[in-house]
């Protein structure tokens, strides 16, 4: 039994002038437990309206969604979404430190060992000593790295990230996918990830969900046979990876 | 001290010395217009003697009760009309009713109801505070990022923690504004409530003072106001950075 089901999921968008938008046609896949998939596809295809139907956000105007065989008509226990909007997502009056203990604090751990715990991703995502400054004193790609950190605090069963990079510097990015995948192999999360860096997808995952736009879909999905621990120089130096990376690039260019 | 605050002081020093110059130069008639230093002294004396700390306290009596009332009655009001389109349909051809409603207006209904004692006055201060805090805390609640209310749904929270957690924070500055704006029309209120009916209070000593022809008192017991008011709005502006920050 897939740990996330997604069923002929299709969400159209009520507009203003009665129009309706037809953000996702149909689009299906499953993920299993413990499995890192990834989503790649061209900006608009939906991806974060499929990201924000999975976490319980926003209701599907057909198909189902369904965690652990549990229909999703709700935001599901143990599952967090990393919002692309990363900086909306962030508590102003918040510091570092207080958003990071936000997810613990839900669940209702407190304490010196929550404050441990939220102090190590803080430096794991490299803002060691920005503990007390607050979002606002923070740049986009330190922003970033508060959301991922709160959401990784968190410990969910299945983790959610939408574009959770888009704002970080190129080598700050490479040692956070590492921090991601060590944190991965620690606690077994299932995590699906939505990205448009097709070789940060194939870096990362074990599958790749390649979407289209209009009707969007899964026109293809890659299975990414690299052995793990991947690393980033000789992982991305493989052969395979150049042709995994060259397969997806024909794909999306072919879907337009 | 900052200069703007510096060159203000001085501008009140000027108006007090050209006040006590056109007294002592007897430009207007004494009676009505005692030098200045007249009215310190006696504002001093009124001090000293306890007479004014007395009626201030009064006043402040009333005062509090009707502000809290309406704070502890309004925000959750206003959270729940926020919140909820059900309720705010169900509220506002009330609120927009009552609300244009000039507050010094509800003075002799409530004197009918209640009376002259202090239940009018707190009704009194409590219908004209309510409009600042109450619609001020709707358009804080409306205006918060909905982005942060899903944050805290993905994390699990409840829709009561939520509440408290995110949604009064998120709305706390705008709540602020609405209850900076009520307690000058508390000041206003009480001062108009114990004129027109009391037999004590700071209002009540002003106007007795001016009927009495006790000119020097009556001006007094403004300065007595005026400091109250300058008091009132540091205390609040101190209180309100602390709760801010501490959100
Ligand atoms: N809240 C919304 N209201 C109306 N249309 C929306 C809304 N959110 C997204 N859309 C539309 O749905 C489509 C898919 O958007 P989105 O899910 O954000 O795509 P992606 O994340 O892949 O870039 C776009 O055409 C977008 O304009
Ligand atoms: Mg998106």
């Amino acid at each position: 039994m897939p740990l996330l089901e997604v069923d002929a999921l299709c969400k159209s968008y009520d507009g203003s002038a009665g129009a309706a938008t037809l953000a996702i046609e149909n689009i299906s896949f499953n993920v299993e437990r413990g499995e890192f998939v990834a989503l790649v596809g061209p900006s608009g295809c939906g991806k974060t309206t499929l990201l924000m139907c999975i976490a319980g956000l926003a209701a599907p105007s057909g198909g189902r969604v369904a965690v652990k065989s549990q229909l999703v008509d709700r935001p599901p226990p143990d599952l967090v979404l990393v919002f692309q909007e990363y900086n909306r997502s962030l508590f102003a009056w918040r510091s570092v430190l207080g958003n990071v203990l936000f997810g613990l604090e839900a669940k209702g751990r407190g304490g010196k060992a929550a404050d441990e715990r939220a102090r190590r991703l803080i430096g794991l995502v490299g803002l060691e000593g920005f503990e007390r400054h607050y979002p606002w004193q923070l740049s986009g790609g330190m922003q970033q790295r508060v959301a991922i950190a709160r959401a990784l605090a968190y410990e969910p069963e299945v983790l959610l990230m939408d574009e959770p990079f888009g704002s970080v510097d190129a080598m700050t990015r490479l040692e956070l996918e590492d921090a991601l995948l060590a944190i991965w192999k620690e606690l077994g999360t299932t995590i699906l990830l939505v990205t448009h860096d097709i070789e940060e997808a194939i870096y990362l995952s074990d599958r790749v969900h390649v979407l289209a736009r209009r009707p969007s879909r899964v026109v293809e999905t890659v299975a990414i046979p690299l052995p793990r621990p991947r690393h980033q120089v000789t992982t991305r130096a493989e052969p395979s990876f150049m042709e995994l990376r060259n397969r997806i690039y024909r794909r999306i260019a072919d879907a337009g | 001290m900052r200069p703007s605050k510096i060159s203000g002081f001085v501008a009140l020093l000027a108006v007090v010395a050209a006040w006590e110059l056109v007294a002592r130069a007897g430009l207007v008639n004494p009676l009505l217009f005692p030098a200045m230093s007249k009215i310190l002294a006696s504002f001093l004396a009124l001090l000293a003697s306890g007479e004014i700390p007395a009626q201030i306290a009064r006043s402040m009596e009333r005062a509090a009760a009707g502000y809290f009332l309406a704070a502890t009655v309004c925000i959750p009001l206003g959270v729940a009309m926020g919140l909820s389109e059900r309720v705010y349909r169900a509220l506002e051809v009330v609120v927009e009713t009552l609300r244009p409603v000039p507050p010094p207006v509800v003075i002799p209904v409530a004197m009918l109801f209640l009376g002259i004692g202090d239940g009018m006055k707190i009704f009194v201060i409590f219908f004209s505070c309510a409009w600042p805090i109450l619609l001020n805390t709707i358009d804080g609640v409306r205006n918060i990022d909905g982005l942060l209310v899903d944050t805290a749904r993905t994390f699990g929270l409840a829709r009561g923690r939520t509440i408290l957690k995110v949604v009064l924070p998120a709305a706390a500055p705008q709540i602020m504004t609405g209850l900076r704006i009520s307690l000058s029309i508390t000041l206003i209120l009480v001062v108009i409530s114990e004129m027109i009916g009391s037999t004590d209070g700071i209002g009540y000593f002003i106007l007795n003072a001016q009927r009495r022809l006790k000119v020097d008192q009556m001006y007094a017991g403004m300065i007595a106001l005026a400091l109250l008011g300058y008091i009132l709005n540091q205390a609040f502006l101190f209180v309100s950075k602390r709760l801010l920050r501490g959100r």
